[in-house]
């Protein structure tokens, strides 16, 4: 095959020149991931953005760019970067500037180490990723909680009663289901004898939603808390805290950090998908035999987005302390019954 | 009114019974707290309904009107006059006795100068503080000094770079004697900010630009963490001095007014108004007209009450929480009934003195009856909605309990006061139109809390679509209007007339001087009562509470101001 | 006391910056006379009808209702009328809103406060009065507590009439906003 000549052409020449080769497909790999998580997650807001006006009897955008809308986010985003830049007073300046570049950097290291889908060649499938860590599930719900530190920089920096409000509870919601979150990705790692998501993905057989439900369902709410959605945004609350931590962001610095939150929203979909859904698993199509895991992963990556948007159209917020009552009292023994259930069952598979 | 006489003789200076539910007396100032107590601890009155103030000029008297009246025990309304010199105007204050004369009073206080003695905080409440000291409600306010705009709006560029819109105080014209002296009292600022005991305190000012608010208040609270200690509520950010400009015009043109009081309820706002004129005149619509003004109040009760809801809605869930979304399309429905009959979306300036405008447009039963059956299914679904929600009944169930003694004392009335088990619905306490002959129930709920508030409120849609369709079946023909003069002049009198508007009791107050203009109109809203009673509930609640408290109240600022 | 003075941040560049030079002069100077002539080339040049079309298709609002408009104001953007097709959409904030709709009466006790708003609002921005009260005082013109002539505190583009306004006339409001933008006719111009 052409294809697999091209592989063994390229390993062979890794082989020669291993530092090369490392820093060559790293800097590849972050200009292709950079591009690909950027524009996916204009496609996100795109489609929250037509999908919400669906929920509510809506069009959504339909004057730009044709009569889907499809250029509306470019308008915005001219608009926003051609913005007044504006720091306010009694600001901590630096802090201020620095959040919505931590939100970014953020976003960043947590593409760096998701399996974007995988290729299917000669019956085997070769993941796409930039750092195949082992530990690699792990440290990537890790990075996604540190959008809630630049959260925390935008809300404390900005001088601003609201932003301040914003921040605490954005913390207080993190330290809650940090946790439970975690002790939810052990549970899989048990089960899958590995913390690398690549492995994950090949060790399900059965999908994790069904061999520990109770892990999948405490896994998604806590990612929706995670990703600052409703019913769990109140760090954002606008009726409540006007605009919660971005009060007093404008322009193109409060662009970056909204931004942010929907690529994180489109990683936390991959996260979600490859930890519990059985990622690119799925029997081969015929014509298309290379790209068939692909199909079945963004397939699933959309379904989760859409159950995501469909939750935000359909609920209402939770206060603050009943978000952490749920997290401590319920979601963390859960996860540790869960926990167990992973460790029974994977011993007796096992 | 005899029991009064025997009780305090010599105290009553004057009396007339206008009716069995209307009782005008005068009575001495001095004696004014103890006749009122015998009234609240003895008749009954329990219920304080409001105060206004009326500037004799040519008797050189000033008249304070205090409304009373009781919660279910009797329907009698006692208007109770208290005449004192205009010179050095002072009465004694209510508010030991009931707690709601508070803003009563102080609105009285700010637009008449009259002092009332033993009011807690005699400040201005409406008005901002540089009018204080013109007492603009007098009749002999010539208007005011127009020092605000042109060269006293200054911006300033601060040293930092910062703009900063600064109205300048007109120090010096006081100074030079062109503006007389200001009362001396604290600002709110300065009051709110003598509250904060410890560090771990701060203020957070909601409004006057917030999300949460219909029109603009400002509602501050004092917070430790997510806990609100102490709320401190300035309204008038949209004083027009609706009451001030209507003495202004002839009776006619005052509809117009009514309609911008609350821009959701104008149906009824019209109809508060011309009932009273209607009394001054001694006449009544025809039979065809008071059915058509039923229909109007109630599909304005309806519209009202689902944006309302809808409103409290998206405070829980933001803007994107669909059912908000679904029921301002079903209140577009209601809207496009109401224009059809009225010509306009929300200000209608439907209602006339012995009629209405014009006739119900050909068809319209048939057209509203399926609309109705359609808003009927749709807010039963509502109601399963929102009583299936788990996370709604959470954070709704038992927050801002408003026990049936407190909301009485609070003086609230409407849904509110309803959904604390109080049966008080002005539709059957001082029943009015064609109501009586209507068969309705008055929706109320037990727990007093914001959950009963909103279900009270989808409940009574499905009472008033029952009053509709009842009214299509046995509206009769005839003429919808009463001869009357082109030139509207009520002998001299007064009149106080009571509606039940969507968010509770509406009554307006006209005094005719016989001339055609009112000498004088005063307007009692329910939400001036809803806004007086924000502060009190919200102690102790949670900052996100605070929202779900206040949108469950349907407040409509406008109507506050006036 | 902030985060920085406890926690070194690696910007404190403010005053560093200033004291660099290039070309034996200041980079701050040259660094602006760039960005200014930058700036007079995208005024003259066809960036600029690419700039305003961004910012003409996406005006956002800052939700301020203040009267009878502001009832309209909101059905203005649900279903029925929806201005999220044109690419508005309501924020709470006025450092994310590019328009502001003066939607009622302005009384002396609230012009402080909404001109504050006006100012915390960044560039480019917008005004828009709607309703009678806003362009004239309406029906209360003779009231002692309002201010009739706003167009002395905004620099209104465009004035919507009606009693209030019908939400197509929202619509219609903005639509001629955008015109204008794109024609570089707006008061403050953009």
């Amino acid at each position: 095959m052409y294809l697999s000549t091209i592989i063994e052409t390229v390993s062979a020449w890794a082989a020669q020149e291993p530092k090369i080769y490392a820093l060559a497909i790293g800097l590849i790999g972050a200009a292709i991931i950079s591009a690909v998580i950027n524009i996916g997650a204009m496609a996100v807001v795109w489609l929250e953005r037509k999908f919400l006006g669906d929920i509510q009897a809506r069009f959504g955008p339909n004057r730009v760019g044709s009569r889907w809308g499809l250029l509306q986010l470019g308008a915005d985003a001219i608009k926003l970067f051609t913005k007044e830049d504006s720091i306010p007073r009694g600001a901590d300046k630096p802090v201020y500037v620095w959040a919505p570049i931590i939100a970014s950097i953020t976003t960043m290291l947590v593409a760096a180490a998701i399996p974007f889908g995988a290729l299917r060649i000669d019956g085997k499938d070769y993941p796409l990723v930039v750092a195949n860590m082992d530990i690699s599930a792990f440290y990537v719900e890790a990075a996604l909680s540190i959008m809630t530190i630049a959260v925390f920089m935008a809300g404390f920096s900005s001088n601003n009663k609201y932003s301040m409000l914003g921040a605490f509870r954005g913390i207080a919601r993190m330290i809650a289901y940090e946790v439970p979150m975690g002790v939810c990705v052990i549970a899989v790692a048990l089960m899958a004898h590995s913390l690398n998501l690549v492995e994950i993905v090949e060790s399900q057989t059965l999908w994790y939603a069904f061999a520990q439900p109770l892990g999948f369902i405490i896994f998604t709410i806590a990612l929706v808390t995670d990703l600052g959605r409703i019913p769990f945004d109140q760090s954002e609350a606008e009726e409540e805290i006007i605009a919660g931590y971005t009060t007093e962001y404008g322009g193109i610095r409060w662009g970056l950090l909204y931004f942010q939150e929907y690529i994180n929203m489109l990683l936390g979909s991959i996260l979600l998908v490859l930890l519990f859904l059985g990622g690119w698993n799925g029997p081969s199509i015929p014509v298309i035999t290379v790209l068939s895991p692909m199909v079945w992963f963004l397939m699933k990556v959309l379904i989760v987005l859409i159950f995501l948007i469909w939750v935000r159209g359909s609920l209402v917020r939770f206060r603050i302390d009943q978000v952490t009552d749920l997290g401590w009292k319920w979601m963390l023994p859960l996860s540790l019954v869960n926990l167990a259930w992973a460790a029974f069952v994977g011993l007796y598979f096992a | 009114m005899s029991a009064i006489q025997s009780a305090f003789p010599g105290a009553v200076l004057e009396s007339r019974v206008e009716s069995d539910r209307r009782l005008w007396i005068t009575v001495d100032p001095k004696r004014l707290v103890e006749i009122t107590q015998f009234l609240r601890d003895k008749k009954d009155f329990d219920h304080y309904s409001g105060a206004a103030g009326v500037d004799r000029i040519n008797e050189n008297l000033f008249e304070v009107v205090e409304i009373l009246t009781s919660h279910g025990a009797h329907q009698v309304v006692v208007l109770m006059k208290v005449k004192v010199p205009r010179d050095k105007p002072s009465v004694r204050s209510l508010t030991g006795l009931y707690w709601n004369a508070n803003w009563y009073e102080r609105e009285i206080w700010e637009m008449f100068g009259i002092n009332f003695e033993g009011h807690p905080e005699l400040y201005p409440l409406l008005l901002p503080d540089e009018l204080v000291g013109y007492w603009p409600w007098r009749k002999d306010f010539k208007g005011y000094p127009d020092t605000t705009t042109g060269e006293r709006a200054i911006e300033q560029v601060g040293p930092d770079g910062y703009t900063e819109f600064k109205i300048m105080p007109h120090t010096e014209l006081i100074k030079a004697g062109v503006l007389p002296e200001r009362p001396k009292y604290p600002t709110f600022r300065e009051r709110e900010e003598a509250e904060i005991k410890s560090d771990s305190e701060m203020i957070m000012h909601m409004g006057p630009q917030h999300a949460i608010v219909p029109g603009p208040f400002l509602l501050d609270l004092l917070i430790e963490g997510e806990r609100v200690k102490k709320a401190f509520l300035d309204v008038g950010y949209i004083h027009k001095g609706i009451e001030k400009i209507m003495e202004n015009r002839t009776y006619l043109q005052g509809i117009v007014y009514t309609d911008r009081m609350c821009y959701l309820a104008s149906i009824t706002n019209n109809e508060a108004y011309c009932g009273a004129v209607e009394r001054l005149l001694g006449i009544t619509p025809p039979e065809r007209a008071q059915y058509i003004r039923v229909i109007l109040a109630e599909l304005s009760r309806i519209q009202s009450h689902l944006l309302g809801t809808g409103e409290f809605l998206t405070l829980l869930g933001a803007a994107t929480y669909s059912p908000f979304q679904y029921m301002i399309i079903d209140r577009e429905d209601i809207v496009y009934l109401m224009e059809s009959i009225t010509g306009a979306r929300i200000t209608h300036t439907f209602v006339r003195f012995g009629g209405v405008r014009n006739d119900l447009p050909d068809g319209f039963a048939d057209k509203a009856r399926p609309i109705l059956k359609r808003m009927r299914e749709r807010t039963e679904e509502y109601m399963d909605l929102l009583h299936s929600d788990p996370i709604y009944t959470r954070r709704m169930r038992g927050i801002g309990v408003l026990s049936p003694g407190d909301a009485r004392r609070l003086g609230v009335s409407g849904p509110p006061l309803r959904a604390s088990d109080t049966p008080y619905d002005m539709r059957r306490e001082d029943p009015i139109l064609v109501y009586p002959d209507l068969d309705f129930k008055v929706v109320t709920r037990k727990a007093g809390d914001a959950e009963a508030r909103v279900e009270v409120r989808l409940e009574e849609i499905l009472e008033s679509i029952h009053i509709i369709e009842q009214c299509l079946d046995q509206i009769p023909d005839g003429p919808i209007q009463e001869k009357l003069p082109k030139k509207i002049k009520p002998e001299p009198g007064e009149a106080y007339y009571r509606v039940e508007d969507p968010r509770g009791e509406m009554g307006i107050y006209v005094v005719s001087d016989g001339s055609e203009k009112p000498y004088r109109v005063k307007v009692r809203g329910p939400v001036y009562a809803y806004m007086q009673a924000l502060p009190p509930l919200l102690e102790g609640a949670y900052v996100a509470d605070v929202v779900a408290i206040a949108g469950s109240m349907d407040a409509c600022t406008s109507e506050v101001d006036r | 006391m902030g985060i920085s003075d406890v926690i070194p941040v690696p910007v404190a560049i403010d005053e560093e910056i200033e004291k660099w030079t290039i070309w034996g002069r200041p980079v701050m100077d040259v660094w602006f006379t760039t960005t200014e002539k930058i700036h007079q080339i995208i005024q003259m040049g066809p960036i600029k009808n690419v700039l305003n079309w961004g910012r003409k298709n996406s005006l956002w609002f800052l939700m301020q209702p203040m009267g009878c408009c502001g009832v309209e104001m909101l059905v203005f953007g649900c279903p029925h009328y929806d201005c999220d097709r044109f690419g508005i959409i309501p924020r709470a904030t006025p450092r994310q809103a590019d328009v502001m709709i003066i939607s009622g009466y302005i009384t002396r006790k609230y012009l402080p406060a909404i001109k504050n708003l006006w100012e915390q609002m960044l560039e480019p921005k917008w005004c828009i009065a709607v309703g009678e009260c806003a362009i004239s005082g309406g029906p209360f013109y003779d009231s002692y507590n309002i201010i009739q002539n706003t167009s002395d505190f905004f620099p209104i583009d465009v004035y919507v009439p009606g009693c209030p306004p019908r939400p197509e006339q929202f619509i219609k409001g903005f639509v001629e906003l955008q015109e204008k933008i794109k024609q570089r006719k707006d008061k403050r111009g953009y």
